[in-house]
């Protein structure tokens, strides 16, 4: 119990500092230290990021710095395109995917820091 | 324009469900680099994103029996304490060094990806 709070305060301050769910930070150490099976792990972050999403993207709003003619469209598509991604999860070799999902976020990370 | 942005989505939304990561972690650099938006507009509009994406997942896992709601619900509330606080703290910085963050924090968790998609590919499948 301590423990999820603890992994629930770190993942919501890089939610709202980063702009991210904060899953990537949840995930992880879900699995590492509470010992959640990867599956459980995935899907309880979901149901926590959707409060933590809400409120940071809340902070932003209120600050007038958010696109919502955007934040519309890119929901629209990632609504169909969800569906599509688990199903193909269950075809696809995952850990090559994940390995070479990986690399390409470090070159984005580069794009993002050198760019 | 907006056949961009829907077609943006889509891949967000297919690779956010394949790999598990928040779609927010792909959107932020997409407004950035793509669209050319601030960092602050790009995060703020990404966590709007991510709240529907989201919901749309826990229905999927939910029929599954993968979500532990209790442990959800604990995780949220420090979660939105945090959330206040880091928000805050990002509208206090500036978008360079935010965007320079962002950068390394992408480069660590794609790092940790890269590193255990290639160790854990070699033998057995992961089961639930």
């Amino acid at each position: 119990m301590v423990g999820l709070i603890a992994i629930g305060a770190g993942a919501g301050l890089a939610s709202g500092l980063l702009g991210v769910g904060g899953g990537t930070v949840m995930v992880p150490l879900l699995v590492a230290f509470l010992g959640f099976s990867q599956h459980r792990a995935h899907a309880t972050s979901l149901a926590a990021i959707v409060p933590i999403a809400a409120v940071a993207g809340g902070v932003f709003a209120l600050e007038g710095v958010a696109e919502y003619d955007t934040a519309l469209l890119l929901a629209a598509g990632a609504l169909v395109g969800a569906p599509l991604g688990a199903r193909a999860m269950a075809r696809l070799g995952e850990r090559s995917l994940e390995a070479a999902f990986g690399a390409f976020l470090v070159a984005v990370g580069l794009a993002m820091v050198f760019g | 324009m907006t056949l961009l942005l829907l077609a943006a989505g889509i891949v967000v939304g297919a690779f956010s469900a394949l790999l598990g990561v928040g779609g927010a972690t792909l959107m932020v650099p997409f407004m950035t680099l793509a669209l050319d938006y601030g960092q602050h507009a790009s995060e703020g509009t990404a966590l709007l994103v991510v709240v529907p994406t989201a919901v749309a997942g826990v229905i999927a896992h939910r029929r599954r029996g993968y979500v532990d709601f209790k442990g959800a619900a604990l995780l949220a509330s420090s979660g939105v304490v945090g959330a206040v606080a880091g928000a805050r703290l990002a509208l206090e910085v500036s978008g360079e060094s935010l965007k320079l963050g962002f950068g390394i924090f992408l480069m660590g968790v794609g790092l940790r990806m890269f590193v255990h998609g290639l160790r854990r590919d070699g033998g057995r499948r992961e089961t639930a």
